[in-house]
């Protein structure tokens, strides 16, 4: 059995293996980095670290996520300097089958977006969480001292 | 004058008066000797008379003779019935009844004569004789059937019946001597009358002619006189005063008017002659009149004319006076229907501000529901903001159960399929919780909306209950404007009544005064005409007097 949770960054929707994820939580008010690029929303404390929360949204449509209820933060097993990644989305609220994939396109900017779901009506792509930051943002996650 | 007509009108008419009395007198005279002629003895009448009581006479059986007594009597002697024989008595009782009763009669109607003793004495005593002998002896022997005794009765009744005839024989031949000789004396009688008629007739006849001769004779003398006035009065008459009437040595009537109509002759000269003088200073004096009178005449025509045009400005100032004070009537019932008009709104307006008082009242009340509405749509806005919050963490923990359940791999297969129920639970609560949410969200717009309306009306409501506050106070104002105008109108009014009276006034002395000038003209115009008419009268004064021949001029 393998499941995806979807979600969506601005209209896009997409999905991330359930094998990646460590925890849901919601949006909680998070503190804010100092001098951080956009993108990176705060850092969250969990399990005794600070998980930096980086905005697909932005990332993905060049906006900040709404503040909804489904907007939550999926906390990734990245393992960037043995720290979690939080990826702030919308809509995270279901969990998919994911075991029927079809091949979308290859778009070699952006080696995070994978194949899409093939059971699902709006077919989200999947989401490669290790190459998903760009290299500013993985530099400054393992720049910063545990 | 005709003298022969006159002569003979008169004289024929006596003549016809005369003829007509002779003819009458002629029928009279006839009528009477035909009257005397017809009743006279052995006329017609007598004749016819006669006859009647001759017929009567040979008719009936005379009571004044006992024939039939003895008649009866000699019946009886053969009668063999007894009841034919009582009838028999009892017609002979009847007989002497009657003949006792008519001998009493004669006894008083006869004059004392020979034939009256012969009657009622000779005669009556051999019929009382003969009933006597009847009764006592005849009859009794009758009925006790004695034959001889009746006859010897008889025989004496028979006796006495002889001499009762022959004493009635004589008595009839005396009363034929009497009738021959009063039938004579009453022919001399009348042969005599009609003398005496005949003299009579000729007498008046003789009386009548000679009246007839002196009233001719008379009725000559008169018209002859009269004729000689008459003739005198026509030369009068034509103008000839000169006549001069002969001294009459008359005494009579007609010798009197001769010398009256001499005096009155005499008497009209002098008048003439007056007259003649008169008339002349009558004549200019009728000029001057008729000349005076023109004069006047033209002034007052004149008059008359400038009063006519006074009197049409007059009324025609009047006129324009009525017009105006009907106008200004109809202006102030115009005014009067506007103040009414506009107390009416006013009184229309005061019930639409309580109208609109209410309905501020009930845009308030609303509004109030309103908001209290909207508070509860708040609070169901927090419930269901809970429950989707409940809803969400579900739908979190189920999301996180499920992920778990699978690191567990084997072992979370079951607590997966149940994290997905509680997920797919959550997801219905979201979405029963979204589609609340949305329907409070549109019943908070409509209430939104609808407070917003209210206080729209509200305020609108305020502001209407203000312009017609606003207004009624301008209805008063209009009101009390109008009311004063109407005051004003009706003094205007007054004075123009007053103005219009003033003007029919002096409108009606224009017309008196009128009449009056017109009266004037009139009566001018009648004196001209009069005048008019004395001058023709002077004239034909004068040419008539100027016809009278005065002898002295």
């Amino acid at each position: 059995m393998m499941l995806a949770l979807t979600f969506r960054a601005g209209d896009t929707p997409l999905a991330i293996d359930t094998r990646f994820v460590v925890e849901v939580l919601p949006r909680l008010s998070l503190q804010r980095a100092a001098l951080a690029p956009e993108a990176v929303v705060g850092l969250l404390p969990f399990r005794q670290t600070l998980t930096p929360v980086v905005d697909l949204c932005w990332l993905v449509a060049g906006r900040s996520a709404r503040n909804r209820l489904g907007t939550r933060i999926i906390v990734t097993r990245v393992e960037i300097g043995r720290r979690f990644v939080g990826l702030l989305a919308e809509d995270v609220s279901e969990l998919v089958d994911s075991r029927e994939t079809i091949m979308g396109l290859t778009n070699p900017e952006h080696p995070w977006l994978g194949e899409h779901l093939a059971d699902q009506t709006e077919m989200p792509m999947m989401v490669h969480p290790s190459e998903l930051l760009p290299d500013a943002l993985r530099q400054l996650f393992e720049a910063s001292p545990a | 004058m005709n003298m022969s007509r006159g002569e003979s009108q008169l004289a024929s008419r006596l003549s016809v008066f005369v003829l007509v009395f002779l003819a009458l007198y002629a029928v009279f005279a006839f009528v009477a000797w035909r009257t005397l002629e017809a009743v006279r003895v052995k006329g017609p009448y007598y004749n016819e008379i006669m006859l009647g009581n001759e017929l009567i006479a040979d008719v009936l059986p005379p009571p004044q003779y006992i024939i039939e007594s003895y008649l009866i009597a000699l019946q009886l002697m053969d009668e063999k019935s007894s009841a034919e024989a009582s009838r028999l008595i009892e017609t002979g009782n009847q007989l002497r009844v009657t003949y006792e009763a008519r001998q009493e009669y004669w006894k008083r109607v006869l004059d004392d004569s020979p034939m009256k003793d012969l009657m009622t004495a000779t005669a009556a005593r051999a019929a009382l004789e003969f009933y006597r002998i009847r009764d006592d002896i005849y009859v009794p022997a009758i009925r006790t059937d004695d034959r001889s005794a009746a006859r010897a009765a008889l025989d004496q009744m028979r006796q006495r019946y002889d001499a009762h005839r022959y004493a009635i024989d004589d008595v009839v031949k005396m009363a034929q001597a009497r009738n021959a000789d009063y039938e004579k004396r009453a022919n001399e009688l009348i042969n005599e009358q009609i003398r005496t008629l005949v003299l009579l007739a000729f007498g008046v006849v003789l009386v009548v002619v000679v009246m007839a001769w002196f009233a001719r004779r008379a009725a000559q003398s008169l018209s002859a006189r009269v004729h000689l006035v008459s003739d005198v009065a026509g030369r009068v008459a034509q103008g000839d005063l000169t006549t001069v009437i002969p001294p009459s040595d008359a005494n009579d009537e007609a010798g009197r008017l001769l010398g009256a109509i001499g005096g009155m002759t005499q008497s009209l000269r002098g008048l003439v002659t007056r007259v003649k003088q008169a008339s002349v200073e009558l004549m200019s004096t009728a000029t001057e009149f008729a000349a005076t009178s023109r004069q006047q005449e033209a002034t007052v025509q004149g008059f008359g004319a400038s009063t006519n045009e006074i009197a049409a400005a007059v009324k025609q100032i009047a006129a324009t006076s009525q017009e105006l004070m009907a106008t200004m009537e109809g202006l102030n019932a115009v005014s009067g229907q506007t103040a009414d008009l506009a107390e009416a709104g006013q009184s229309g307006l005061s019930n639409l501000d309580s109208t609109m008082d209410r309905l501020a009242q009930a845009a308030n009340a609303m509004s109030a529901r309103l908001a209290a509405i909207r508070e509860e749509a708040a609070e169901i806005t927090g419930v269901v903001t809970t429950i989707s919050k409940v809803a969400d963490q579900t739908n979190l923990l189920s999301i996180n159960a499920a992920i778990e359940a699978e690191k567990a791999g084997e072992q979370g297969l079951g607590f997966l399929v149940l994290a997905r129920e509680i997920r797919r639970l959550a997801d219905q609560t979201a979405v029963a919780t979204l589609d609340i949410e949305q329907m409070v969200k549109q019943m908070q717009t409509a209430v939104s909306a609808g407070v917003m309306e209210i206080d729209r009306f509200a305020e609108e409501v305020r502001s209407g209950v203000g312009t017609v506050d606003r207004v009624g106070g301008q209805f008063g104002q209009i009101i009390s404007q109008v009311k004063t105008l109407s005051e004003r109108f009706d003094s205007v009014n007054h004075g123009m009544r007053s103005q219009s009276q003033g003007a029919r006034q002096i409108g009606e002395a224009m017309g008196q005064l009128l009449d009056g000038a017109r009266q004037t003209s009139v009566s001018l115009r009648e004196f001209n005409s009069a005048t008019e008419g004395l001058r023709e009268a002077v004239t034909v004064l004068k040419t008539e007097i100027a016809k009278f021949k005065l002898g002295n001029e």
